[in-house]
């Protein structure tokens, strides 16, 4: 016989919402990532602050930090003017564009590429959650994309001769692909069989990585001498290959045109989710998949295609990173990647919305670029130190945003006092 | 005796058990000091294994005839690979005291973190932070041993800065009520971040400097003389690192605990059902406290052999993935001692042979690493008897 | 004579819950000896009370005196400690433990000072069974006993902490008839050994036959305490609900007309795989009511569940107007006519976070004119939920509150105006009044008769003897799996419980 399971008891009916009280939510739901990332940054200004021992240079600090990121470029304003894609003509434009002239825009490049994978990485993290599951192993996925998207990028062209366009669309397809297999084996054994997806996500992160590590390595499969780097690699993805570059240097890192692929998805994120039959399910299930089932939904079938978008969205950014920007996989970058944790960082503070998804991404890209040892000064802050302050900072505010609800509570607890004391 | 006897497995159980053993002879056979050269036997022994193995799992003994078909594959595989290499390379790469010694060394990181893990998810907090905690253990330990002078005050100060990571976890998953895969997720990347800052910000580039005091091994120079084996003996056991031994001990204590005493009923009483508990009089909340903070202690110890221990310094990121590995040897012994020991002694033997294995060819022994997790995921998807946890784990518990 | 000792005393309790005063002064005293039922209707106030007796609760005001002493029992450990037990609704014992593990749980044995002394454990669990005559195997798992096993692992527990005040929170909803009886049994074994017993329910009958005093609550306040001797059912009953009149619906006759629903020789098994309905065969026609009563747990569950294509059956045949839906998925019934209200409708009825517009479309979100070729359109969901908000006086909010926000029975017309607006053919109504208040329940009673007019097939499943006497026109009683009986409406609640419990078996008329 059964033993039942008391849940606790559930609180007293809620007050009808009003108007005001749902504006009030909302007003929440901006302020609470707001004040959580306030807090993080607190809290390792203490850190920073023990290094340099002086208010000023800690503050100077961040300062620099924020400087490194790019972000400055919007302030750096004056009357210049740009092409237009496709024409010889030239329009006026606020913004110096030239990244010889402004050290800004190339920074700002560095940011908005880091950006550009971070918000597929945070979407694969975010999606997921929206069927109430967590995906942990955006890591694997985007693993598995990169590694596809190079394999495809390198080999297909001595089979096929694909025109540019088709070959980096298969090739991104393909890297869609391998994300959405790998989170799909995840989804696949969720909705048949019940494992935990933060179980089985995390060791097939493990397996991917390793069988990725086996392909590139010494003597692996797929490792070759020419990529000429120290470490061994797999070959260089072909000029035809690349992603193009319409902002900056294509031989500095300028900024590729996934920059769009990673706006679209954001769109197509939200609309997939809001407008359509299948965001209808799976918001369904993740919010209550008995309920879900009483209404005609398959809650394994959607739990699988959950994690394959998420997985597909993860793919598409190591294909995008293959591509646009690294060229090539070897050890050291597959081992050193913490992306897929860094974009559950997003997910959780961007509220698993479209839009906060992007903010959140954005943040983090900044921090990355910021805290790059090239853009710190020494004399301020030792630079070797930065990267790691930036990894303290993301676990800061996944803590932190793991406690949101106690900084909604004060902050609720804080309204009610003040209006108890205006009456 | 007869409470022995009682406890040994029976019927399809005990088949299957033979299932396992027999696939593990597949991969023998072929490989020093038997050495068969001829391909058919292994695949003979293993097919037979596997035949075993399915004959079980068909009649219900889902586990352990899971193991046996596994066995059964595994050791086909090797013993078929073996026979396609020569003996003198096999005689260089096989030895076999030397490889049960590294699988010991490779395990007793893996197996303090996994005890660790046990308390804290039998208590009903989810763990995934043992990566973390291990590289909070490692790093304080070894600065601990440079300061204070001595590696008892190290590990002393590795195991307490562990507890105090526990402690942090503890905080958010029991009092915050906070997510606690999200907290798990923080506490890894503060951990790695914390880390590398400090290591970075102390030692710089130079890296921690020689002659800490270390971690000593315990020297048994009889073992040696053992008639026969006194070799293999020696090359596994004679000189190994006090943490291994400890280890040991560790698993025979932590089952104690968890399975003879009060203290260990009550942890699991308030993992699986923390209100039955509440209402017997049980503090859900401080056990579950002390258990988690138990449980970073522990993972802490597992990080200070890392360093300690083994290599006697520290690096960025020394720990690489092992307190995932912890987890996963954890939920493949179905959160028992005995079970995630026995997970932790196959992980270890698995990556004692990747490393043997290099030698002969980096990247295969590459591929040997992912053993662990696809064993621990095929484990998972309950292929083999399924792994289940703790009923109440991951759910914050709200006192009403 | 001597005076009766009073061994507990509540003076005053007051309880506030956000929004609800859940316990409002309430005065309680317990003799020794003596089994006292406390007695009212869900929501009066009953399982709050023994909470704070228990230390679950605390209470904002009044005081505790046990054996004359003044007490504040803060924790279930306080309680225990002043020799307070309680057997919970829901069993506090944890499934994959030993019998004896759970009874000893906090108070072990030890030896050597830190063991667990399991066999000394094992003895005096079983020699504290044997000498209160409960067959029980100390080794055995709790997942593996029966749920009257379970319970008397729940007195055991309390008996070996030496309770000698036992709380027993509706003891019997969860029971057999015969096991019942046998608890029945053990409480009067219990009496006599001197333990002084609370029993909460709210079934009239049982208060009458085990109680020496009974005390009704109505609405978070007390109503009276009166000796159970020469109190009538009619008696308790108005003093617990409040008023007279039985409320009974004014409905016409029914006129029957095609067979809607046709279900034959049906067994289905629960996810234990045990067989909980053996064999159940019954049609309901259109334009009329067929009420399927019983206690809790004799199969109800499960048979909606297999009518609604939640659960596949085992074996026999479900029709839809003429058309085979045996095994099919709950989207192809409700595609084919099948309405169904859902027992749980927090659980299953609705999604809490969804607006109410996406909740009305829960069966209809991928159909034209919802949605074409997957794409939703959103102001047509809203629209929908406006006209049926109106047509069905769903009060707290718009078609863009999230459901969660609404009562209780609002949250019910909802899932009715979600349901109905389908315009199925056969609408299953499971328990479709649990936990409402008055108004709410008109108004689904309501509801359910218009539907039967407009020519439905209704089943309704219900707990409620009053609900099924006053809307049935034909009831059938389902007794451990099987239809035991067919009655008339006219039929007396006594009549009808006896065939509930398994007595008086009779041929169904085919």
């Amino acid at each position: 016989m059964t033993v039942t399971q008391v849940e606790s008891p559930p609180p007293g009916a809620p007050d009808a919402a009003t108007p005001e009280s749902r504006w009030l939510e909302r007003l929440d739901g901006v302020l609470a990532p707001i004040i959580t990332v306030l807090l993080a940054f607190l809290i390792s200004g203490v850190v920073v602050y023990l290094t340099t021992r002086d208010l000023g240079d800690t503050l100077e600090t961040y300062r620099a930090i924020f400087r490194g990121s790019g972000l400055s470029w919007f302030f750096e304003l004056g009357g210049h003017d740009i092409g237009v894609p496709f024409s010889d003509a030239r329009v006026w434009f606020p913004w110096e564009t030239d990244d010889i002239a402004s050290l800004a825009a190339a920074n700002l490049q560095q940011t908005l590429i880091g950006w550009t994978a971070l918000v597929l990485v945070g979407l694969a993290v975010a999606f997921a959650f929206r069927c109430g599951l967590f995906n942990i192993g955006g890591q694997g996925q985007y693993i598995a994309g990169s590694t596809a998207a190079i394999l495809v990028a390198t080999e297909l062209p001595d089979l096929v001769d694909l025109p540019r366009v088709l070959l980096i669309v298969v090739t991104i397809l393909a890297g869609m692909l391998a994300g959405a297999f790998v989170a799909g084996i995840a989804g696949f054994l969720k909705g048949t069989v019940g494992a935990h997806e933060v179980i089985t996500t995390i060791m097939l992160n493990w397996i991917v990585l390793w069988v990725a590590t086996y392909l590139f390595a010494v003597d692996g499969p797929f490792q070759t001498e020419e990529g000429g780097g120290a470490v061994p690699s797999s070959a260089d993805v072909p000029e035809k290959a690349k992603l193009p570059v319409f902002w900056g240097d294509p031989l500095l890192q300028g900024l590729h045109i996934g920059l769009f692929v990673a706006l679209a998805s954001l769109v197509v994120y939200a609309f997939l989710l809001n407008r359509t039959t299948l965001g209808y399910e799976v918001r369904a299930v993740g919010f209550n998949p008995d309920a879900a089932r009483y209404g005609g939904i398959s809650v394994a079938r959607n739990y699988f295609l959950a994690m394959a978008i998420s997985g597909t969205f993860a793919g598409l950014a190591g294909a995008l990173d293959s591509l646009g920007w690294q060229f090539r996989l070897d050890q050291t970058t597959i081992q050193g990647t913490t992306i897929g944790f860094t974009g559950i960082a997003v997910a959780l503070l961007g509220r698993n919305t479209a839009v906060g998804v992007g903010l959140a991404a954005l943040l983090f890209a900044a921090l990355e670029t910021g805290t790059a040892s090239r853009n710190l000064d020494p004399e301020i802050f030792p630079p070797d130190l930065a990267s790691s302050l930036a990894i303290i900072i993301q676990g800061l505010v996944v803590l932190f945003v793991g406690a949101q609800f106690v900084i909604l509570l004060l902050l609720r607890r804080a309204r009610t006092r003040s209006a108890a004391g205006s009456t | 005796m007869r409470r022995l006897a009682t406890r040994l497995p029976r019927g399809w159980r005990a088949v299957a058990w033979v299932g396992v053993l027999v696939g593990v002879a597949a991969a023998l056979s072929s490989l020093p000091p038997i050495t068969i050269r001829s391909p058919v036997v292994p695949v003979v022994i293993g097919l037979f294994a596997f035949t075993v193995g399915l004959g079980s799992w068909i009649r219900g003994e889902r586990r352990i005839g899971g193991y046996a078909m596994a066995a059964g594959v595994i050791g086909l595989l090797i013993g078929y690979l073996a026979t396609r290499s020569s003996v003198g390379n096999l005689e260089t790469v096989v030895v076999w005291g030397a490889l049960l010694g590294a699988a010991l060394r490779y395990a007793t990181p893996l197996l303090f973190a996994s005890l660790g893990g046990l308390f804290s998810e039998r208590s009903g907090v989810v763990n995934i932070g043992l990566e973390g905690m291990m590289l909070i253990g490692a790093f304080f330990a070894v600065w601990g041993a440079d300061v204070g002078g001595h590696w008892t005050l190290g590990l002393l100060i590795g195991v307490a800065a562990g507890g105090l990571t526990g402690l942090l976890h503890a905080f958010f998953s029991i009092t915050l009520r906070a997510d606690q895969i999200v907290g798990g997720t923080a506490i890894n990347l503060i951990a790695l971040g914390l880390t590398s800052y400090l290591f970075l910000r102390i030692y710089g580039n130079e890296g921690t400097p020689t002659g800490i005091s270390e971690i000593p091994n315990v020297s048994i120079g009889f073992l040696d003389e053992t008639p026969g084996i006194g070799g293999f003996l020696d090359d596994a056991l004679g000189d190994q690192n006090l943490l291994i031994w400890a280890a040991f001990v560790l698993v025979l204590a932590v089952w104690i605990v968890v399975f003879k005493t009060p203290v260990g009923l009550r942890i699991r009483s308030v993992g699986e059902h923390p209100r039955a508990a509440d209402t017997v009089g049980i503090n859900v909340y401080l056990t579950r406290y002390g258990a988690v903070t138990l449980s970073g202690m522990l993972a802490a110890a597992g990080g200070a052999y890392l360093s300690l221990g083994a290599l006697a310094t520290f690096d960025q990121n020394i720990t690489a993935g092992k307190g995932f590995i912890a987890l996963a040897a954890l939920i493949f012994g179905n959160w028992r001692p005995f079970g995630a020991a026995a997970a932790c002694l196959l992980f270890g033997v698995s990556g004692a042979l990747a490393t043997a294995l290099q030698t002969y060819s980096t990247s295969a022994s590459y591929l040997f690493e992912a053993l662990p997790y696809a064993l621990t995921l095929v484990a998972v998807a309950g292929v083999i008897g399924r792994s289940i946890p703790p009923a109440a784990v991951g759910k914050p518990y709200v006192k009403q | 004579m001597s005076e009766p000792q009073v061994v507990l005393e509540l003076r005053g309790i007051t309880k506030r819950f956000p929004g609800i005063v859940a316990n409002d002064a309430i005065d309680f005293d317990l003799r020794r000896g003596e089994v006292h039922a406390l007695l009212g209707e869900n929501g009066a106030g009953k399982s709050t009370l023994m909470n704070i007796l228990y230390g679950l609760y605390s209470p904002d005001e009044g005081e505790i005196l046990v054996r004359g002493e003044q007490e504040r029992i803060s924790s279930p450990g306080d309680a225990i400690a002043r020799g307070i037990g309680m057997v919970h609704q829901h069993f506090m014992l944890i499934p994959v433990m030993s019998v004896t593990e759970n009874i000893v749980l906090a108070v072990e044995p030890r030896r050597e000072g830190i063991l667990l002394d399991y066999g000394t454990a094992r003895e005096r669990v079983a020699e504290l069974a044997r000498s209160f005559g409960f067959a029980i195997d100390p080794d055995a798992k709790i997942q593996d006993i029966t749920v009257g096993q379970q319970q008397r692992v729940e007195i055991l527990k309390a008996l070996y902490r030496r309770a000698d005040i036992l709380i027993l929170d509706e003891p019997t909803a969860v029971l057999t008839p015969q096991e019942a009886v046998e608890l029945f049994g053990i409480l009067r074994n219990l009496q006599r050994e001197g333990m002084s017993i609370i029993f909460i329910s709210h079934k009239l009958n049982e208060v009458l036959d085990i109680a020496d005093r009974v005390t009704v609550l109505r609405r978070g306040k007390k109503v009276e305490t009166l000796p159970t001797a020469g109190a009538t059912e009619e008696e308790l009953a108005r003093r617990m609900v409040g008023r007279d009149v039985v409320l009974r619906i004014d409905k016409g006759a029914s006129q029957p007309g095609e067979p809607l629903l046709t279900v034959d020789d049906l067994h289905v098994r629960d996810d234990r795989g045990l067989e909980k309905v053996r064999g159940v065969s019954f049609e309901v026609r259109g334009g009329e009511i067929v009420a399927i009563a019983g206690v809790d747990g004799n199969g109800q569950t499960e048979l909606i569940d297999a009518l609604t294509g939640l659960t596949r059956p085992e074996a026999g045949r479900i029709l839809v107007e003429g058309s085979d839906v045996t095994g099919a998925s709950a989207r192809k019934h409700f595609e084919l006519g099948v309405g169904h209200i859902p027992e749980d409708r927090q659980r299953r009825g609705l999604v809490l976070e969804f607006s109410l517009a996406e909740n009305i479309g829960l069966h209809d979100y991928r159909k034209k004119p919802y949605a074409r070729l997957g794409w939703l359109y959103p102001k047509r969901f809203i629209e929908r939920a406006r006209r049926l908000i109106a047509e069905f006086d769903v009060r707290g909010g718009g078609p863009k509150t999230p459901g969660g926000a609404l009562s209780g029975g609002n949250q019910q017309k909802v899932i009715l105006a979600r349901e109905i607006d389908r315009d199925p053919r056969v609408l299953v109504a499971a328990q479709p009044t649990r936990g409402l208040d008055v108004g709410a329940i008109e108004f689904v009673h309501r509801r359910l008769v218009e539907e039967r007019d407009e020519g439905r097939a209704v089943l309704l499943v219900s707990l409620e003897l009053e609900e099924v006497l006053s809307l049935a026109d034909r009831i059938l009683v389902i007794y451990e799996g099987e239809i035991v009986g067919e009655f008339p409406p006219s039929t007396s609640e006594e009549e009808l419980g006896i065939a509930m419990t398994g007595g008086g078996k009779r041929e169904i008329a085919a």
